[in-house]
């Protein structure tokens, strides 16, 4: 508990860092916050409007941050006065079609991950090994945008399926399951394919080590089937690493996202993050940077609950450490 | 046949491996071209169209390698410009990454203290956070800096253009990752007999960080240079593709996969070429920094 209370401690200071970093980055080279705010060419009457909102923006910046601290966590998002609309409106519309990218993409990282990086540990230095080996090289050094534009000429304008680039649109797959697919298939594989080569080359090193343990050895002479010993028992213990690299690979997931969405389409947070970089909107970016970071921020957290639960020995040493 | 078996196992170590070759092969004329690219006969102005095309009117071939884009110009020459400027940005800001992280590393291992926290913070957060897009918000910054009338001890910021925001934005970005790389293996490396032989013999602390701990952590930090670049070369790409690197009239690989995706179906070669040039580039830094990894037996380094 105190391990858990301390890594708390820990997340909750890298979110202060990051929201107070953008919160920074988003006055440099501004004189006027409030203007901004107002959307740049205003008349001076809307700026007074902004100001009358937000009376705190000409005070020194760690005042600033202590106000906007206090509106996010009591619920005060604020507003975009460029594009009229509330934070939490813009969340609604726009974070579904984010979540639904970056949760394809994880499973289509795993689900190549698994497979490859099993059966590649499995034959170690076999043929398929070799193969798996260097494709998972090559996928590792393929950012996003080169996965977008090889996607794109290779499947998108090849087959009518898929809309034509920057055309996705965000459909929920309750409604429509045929076209969900359809729109969200390509950009979530821009984004996958890269974690599936990072996952699978970290499943093989990790499976490699497990197939050497005592414990597989064990389970291999009670007689268990080698199948059962490999899926099972081996894979077991690399749950855990995989799972902490999924959280790890968050940011660079919605960093992938942010790319994708412009290449693609499904519109989503990532896309008004940039619309709003543009602007300089600046509650925008900081509700939304603030968002980003909780999110990565959980998925640690949670992989931190996790290993407690599932590994005792871990519980252990760290109750007691 | 014990002789022959060592003579072929012999001749296969002194052989690098296929990707190694491919990769320094590649690189090494990619930094030629691009570098000599104003001298070459066979490389266009990578801003000049050329007369009589039409929209993608010429596919690659004999007269344009990488066929023409929507605006007629080369493709090929502007592949070659754009990896200079890629090119230039990611080693210029990975050195500058190194030497202040480096610095700061050093310092943090060797004398822990509250650098070693503030830096294990800053690192964390920045994991917490996609790079790419604090970079894009502080370029785009950069640009609204450049364009006011702020001074800064009565110097302006007219100098700060693109191309410089994104050194510098680049170069912060990658200090706290190397610091903490630099960090840990400056930590492990003080624990070690002959640091403690060195200080046991009364050599001063500047000397032991130079002399036996800064030749030590060489092997890494080369190892870290090469998979630096191609993670900025990667960060690049997509800043320029979301419109916050270099701006036109420069050219840059992301900045045309963004110009011509729109019209991949008049013409693919405006959009697959400078990615091809783009994956194998950043392919190779990762081939060369993985090999030196391994050379020197290092885990692989984060950045």
């Amino acid at each position: 508990m105190r391990y858990l209370a301390q890594r708390l401690a820990q997340f909750v200071l890298v979110f202060v860092v990051v929201t107070f970093v953008v919160m920074a980055a988003t006055r440099i080279g501004s004189t006027d916050p409030a203007r901004d705010l107002a959307g740049g060419a205003v008349s001076e009457a809307q700026i007074e409007l902004v100001k009358e909102d937000y009376p705190y923006l000409d005070d020194p910046l760690v005042v600033q941050y202590g106000h906007w601290l206090g509106d996010t966590v009591t619920g005060e998002w604020g507003q975009s006065y460029v594009q009229s609309q509330s934070t939490i409106d813009m969340v609604k519309t726009r974070l579904p079609a984010t979540i639904f990218i970056g949760f394809w993409a994880i499973v289509i990282g795993l689900a190549i991950a698994l497979p490859l990086g099993v059966y590649a540990a499995y034959r170690r230095d076999g043929m398929f090994d070799r193969v798996t080996s260097t494709g998972s090289f090559a996928l590792i050094s393929m950012p996003p945008l080169v996965v977008a534009v090889l996607l794109l000429f290779l499947v998108v304008t090849r087959f009518d399926t898929f809309p034509s680039v920057g055309r996705s649109l965000y459909v929920a797959p309750w409604d429509n399951p045929v076209e969900h697919f359809k729109n969200f298939f390509i950009p979530s594989l821009a984004v996958g394919l890269g974690l599936g080569g990072i996952w699978s080359r970290l499943l093989r090193a990790d499976m490699i080590l497990a197939l050497q343990s005592d414990s597989v050895t064990m389970a291999r002479a009670k007689g268990i089937s080698p199948r059962r010993v490999l899926w099972v028992h081996a894979l077991r213990g690399s749950i855990l690493s995989i799972m902490t690299s999924v959280a790890l690979q968050m940011s660079a997931l919605i960093g992938g996202a942010v790319v994708v969405e412009q290449f693609f389409g499904p519109k989503g947070i990532g896309d008004r993050l940039i619309f709003a970089i543009q602007q300089n909107d600046i509650l925008i970016i900081q509700a939304i940077a603030a968002l980003l970071t909780v999110a990565v921020v959980l998925a640690n957290f949670i992989v931190d609950l996790l290993y407690a639960v599932v590994d005792p020995r871990i519980r252990m040493a760290r109750t007691l450490g | 046949m014990p002789v022959v078996a060592t003579s072929t196992a012999k001749r296969r170590r002194k052989l690098p491996p296929l990707g190694l070759v491919v990769g320094i092969g590649w690189l090494a004329v990619a930094i030629v071209i691009s570098g000599l690219a104003d001298f070459l006969p066979f490389v266009r102005g990578y801003d000049e169209p050329v007369r009589g095309a039409g929209s993608y009117g010429y596919g690659p071939g004999a007269d344009f390698w990488f066929g023409a884009d929507r605006l007629q110009r080369d493709v090929f020459a502007r592949s070659v410009y754009g990896a200079r400027i890629s090119l230039i940005i990611a080693t210029t800001s990975i050195f500058a990454g190194l030497l202040i992280g480096g610095t700061l590393g050093m310092i943090a291992g060797y004398f822990r203290g509250w650098i070693d926290r503030v830096i294990s913070i800053v690192a964390d957060a920045l994991l917490a956070f996609p790079a790419i897009v604090i970079a894009s918000l502080m370029v785009g910054r950069f640009e609204a800096l450049r364009t006011s009338e702020i001074e800064v001890f009565g110097v302006g910021f007219g100098w700060a253009s693109p191309t410089w925001a994104i050194v510098i934005v680049f170069s912060l970005l990658s200090v706290a990752p190397i610091a903490r790389i630099t960090r840990a293996q400056t930590l492990s490396l003080s624990q070690r007999e002959y640091v403690l032989a060195a200080r046991s013999l009364g050599a001063s602390t500047p000397r032991i960080i130079t002399r036996e701990i800064l030749p030590n952590i060489v092997p890494v930090m080369s190892s870290v240079l090469f998979t630096g670049i191609a993670v900025l070369l990667a960060a690049e790409s997509g800043l320029a593709f979301l419109g916050y690197s270099v701006q036109a009239p420069q050219v840059s690989w992301g900045l045309m996969i963004q110009e011509n995706r729109e019209q991949i179906e008049q013409g693919w070669w405006g959009t697959v070429f400078p990615c091809l040039m783009l994956f194998l580039t950043v392919l190779s830094f990762n081939l060369i920094g993985d090999r030196v990894a391994r050379r020197f037996d290092i885990r692989e380094a984060t950045l």
